[in-house]
């Protein structure tokens, strides 16, 4: 028997490949993954502090350490040390002392009353994108914002998966009151307004990252019970499922170990979609103000503010376009996604 | 009741209740069996046959008690017990959880092979499940089993890491058995194992089955809907018409002396490749098998029954030991 032959191929395995060979999707895919693992590594990257500091043949580590009076380095300046300008005044000294600066030396806190920030500030070699109504550095910004939305989309579609799937598929799974338990209450539950919900719950309590994908949670979970009920009622009465049971498998095993890996097809396919969902839904939170608390970094503030001073074009195009360029770039990846899944070789949408 | 029986079921029925209306009140139940009474010994190959619909499948669901999981609210009447060494343990009373521990004597193949393996397991994945929940062998063990398994059931034990869509029909059903095998059961219960597969293929299988039969010292209750297939394999027939038991006996009784008129009329649809028999009459039988829901009083069978008199429909004909080893429900042919 030739060796090839040995070697089975799962259907997952094969759909990944067949996703490969599906460039536009998995470039995307690939490129999203790793600007994401890059923005978790942003303070390194863009960050106003300097990430090592030699004064006086001693080291210091600001990046880690934090804050530092800048009369500790020899800096006449009220509060913390400036390092950018400690690093051109060592620089045109000629000193032994030296800074080493993170890529972009901004922070997307930093604003006007930091000297030498300017509101309105429009892109250069200094700001890339500019400065925002408060002095702050939109590119900076920008980055920060992107670690949050997808960060925040990632949680919440991962949360609602979760308990979409335990739910769902217990309903399917055991029928009868429970099913009907359920159902009952999920109409209930999503005849509620619900962004009116989140808007007056984030009226009374100052929302942060956590309440809000807590609030998003109690309100999108439904969305994967259906998909989770139908496919769990009908993988259950096939014949595997019995053969499972007859050999004294329990419930929880049936459910997770037979029954979801032939339920993926949904949560995989629907993924992407969910990702562009959550962003969309922190950008119009953030933009209508019920979102993430004022200083932090967030597309949907940033639009807002870009379009209260429409004439900074800067202050519009960054943000839109970080968030367009993000968006269909999930979206090529869902496409893909439901290319490789599907059946039909030759069926393309291409 | 001899010493040797493995399984003894008594007045066995299984009812599903039917609702309807606002507030799901019952309004129907289906009888989709009524009251049966066989038993199987050991070794032994128990052949049951009947039209679709008569209930075969749901006897062979109660005796590996999987019915209350697709349907919570069965009812199960009567008893299904099992004679394992000296303890003596009734299926059809115990819940899920009680029944666990008793699975590895009990294990079913099942019709359909496209259906009964788990698409995103693969082979070995599949043989090994009931190693993993009924023995403490260790890794190696278990593909060690695995492999002897394959090879015991026909196939290449390298072909443990691929994927039941890579195999053909007969070649699943040749996992299903060895899945079925792999706990070295009492019982197994063969729910139309060859119905699926082509009839070149089905006689390797049912020669396989029988093989094993002998090696495995295991019994079969062997449903079916060919009484050829049956009469081959089994050492008892049961034939079954709309959940009761018509006919019972043994396999060469049965087979060449029916009694029950049903018996007799299902034994001349059996097509025979005999021309010496070419003659033989034919019984044909009129209308169609009535619905469950709503049987006929009396004799199931006398709404098509040939010889049905006034009587038939009075009172249920008694399951009657009419010769010996060989009950029949029916006092007219008696």
């Amino acid at each position: 028997m030739p060796e090839q032959q040995e070697i089975s191929l799962s259907i997952l395995k094969k759909r990944w490949l067949k996703f490969k060979t599906l460039k536009r999707g998995y470039y995307s895919f690939v490129l999203l993954v790793i600007l994401y693992i890059l923005s978790w590594f942003l303070p390194l990257l863009v960050n106003n502090r300097a990430l090592v500091l030699s004064y006086e043949d001693e080291m210091y580590f600001p990046i880690i350490s934090g804050y530092y009076a800048g009369s500790e380095f020899g800096q006449d300046v009220p509060g913390e040390t400036i390092y950018r300008e400690l690093q051109a005044t060592w620089e045109s000294e000629n000193s032994e002392n030296w800074v080493i600066m993170p890529i972009y030396p901004y922070s997307p806190f930093e604003d006007i009353t930091v000297a030498g920030n300017k509101m309105y500030d429009p892109p250069s070699n200094t700001h890339w994108l500019g400065t925002d109504n408060t002095g702050r550095d939109v590119f900076a910004r920008l980055c920060y914002a992107f670690n949050i939305s997808i960060s925040f989309a990632l949680v919440l579609t991962i949360l609602n998966y979760i308990i979409g799937v335990i739910i769902g598929g217990s309903m399917g799974y055991f029928g009868g009151r429970f099913d009907l338990f359920f159902q009952r209450i999920i109409e209930i539950w999503s005849s509620l307004p619900m962004l009116f919900v989140i808007i007056i719950i984030s009226s009374i309590i100052r929302p942060s990252f956590f309440l809000l994908i807590f609030i998003y949670t109690i309100v999108n979970w439904i969305g994967m019970t259906y998909l989770m009920r139908a496919e769990f009622y009908r993988e259950k009465s096939k014949d595997y499922v019995a053969a499972a049971l007859s050999m004294g498998q329990t419930n929880f095993k049936v459910m997770f170990k037979h029954i979801l890996p032939n339920a993926m097809v949904p949560i995989i396919t629907f993924f992407p979609f969910a990702i562009v969902g959550g962003i969309s839904a922190l950008v119009s939170l953030d933009y209508l103000g019920f979102g993430m608390p004022p200083p932090t970094p967030s597309w949907g503030q940033m639009l807002d503010v870009g379009l209260q001073n429409i004439t900074k074009a800067w202050m519009v195009f960054a943000p839109i376009s970080a968030l367009f360029s993000t968006l269909i770039m999930v979206v090529f990846i869902g496409e893909a996604v439901r290319e490789a899944f599907d059946p039909k070789v030759y069926s393309r949408l291409r | 009741m001899s010493k040797n029986t493995l399984v003894d079921v008594k007045n066995l029925s299984v009812h599903f209740p039917v609702h309807g209306g606002i507030f799901s009140k019952r309004v129907a139940t289906v009888k989709a069996v009524d009251g049966i009474n066989f038993s199987i010994d050991r070794k032994q190959i128990v052949g049951m046959v009947g039209e679709s619909g008569c209930g075969k499948t749901t006897v062979g669901r109660a005796m590996i008690n999987i019915l209350r999981h697709v349907a919570p609210d069965v009812e199960i009447g009567g008893s299904i017990e099992y004679h394992f060494g000296d303890e003596v343990v009734d299926f059809a009373r115990l819940s899920s959880s009680e029944v666990r521990k008793y699975r590895s004597r009990v294990q079913m193949i099942f019709q359909d092979p496209y259906a009964s393996l788990n698409p995103r397991m693969t082979v070995a994945q599949i043989i090994s499940e009931p190693l993993q929940l009924h023995t403490n062998m260790t890794n190696k063990e278990q593909t060690e089993r695995v492999g002897w398994l394959l090879d015991k059931v026909g196939l290449q034990p390298e072909q443990a890491r691929r994927y039941p869509h890579e195999f053909s029909g007969g070649q699943r059903q040749r996992v299903g058995i060895a899945r079925a095998l792999a706990t070295n059961p009492d019982l197994i219960i063969c729910d139309e194992p060859v119905s699926a597969l082509d009839v070149s293929i089905q006689a390797q299988v049912i020669n396989l089955m029988m093989d094993l039969q002998d090696e495995f010292d295991v019994s079969y209750l062997f449903i079916a809907h060919d009484l050829s297939v049956v009469e081959h394999i089994s050492d008892k027939i049961a034939v079954m018409y709309l959940g009761d038991m018509a006919e019972y006996g043994n396999a060469q009784d049965v087979y060449h002396q029916p009694r029950h008129p049903y018996s007799k009329a299902l034994l001349s649809a059996v097509p025979l490749p005999d021309p010496s028999r070419k003659n033989r009459k034919r019984i044909v039988l009129e209308g169609d098998v009535p619905t469950p829901l709503n049987k006929p009083s009396g004799c199931a069978f006398r709404t098509r029954c040939p010889i049905a008199q006034p009587a038939c429909a009075e009172s249920k004909p008694e399951f009657k030991e009419q010769a010996k080893d060989h009950f029949v429900a029916c006092p007219i042919v008696e």
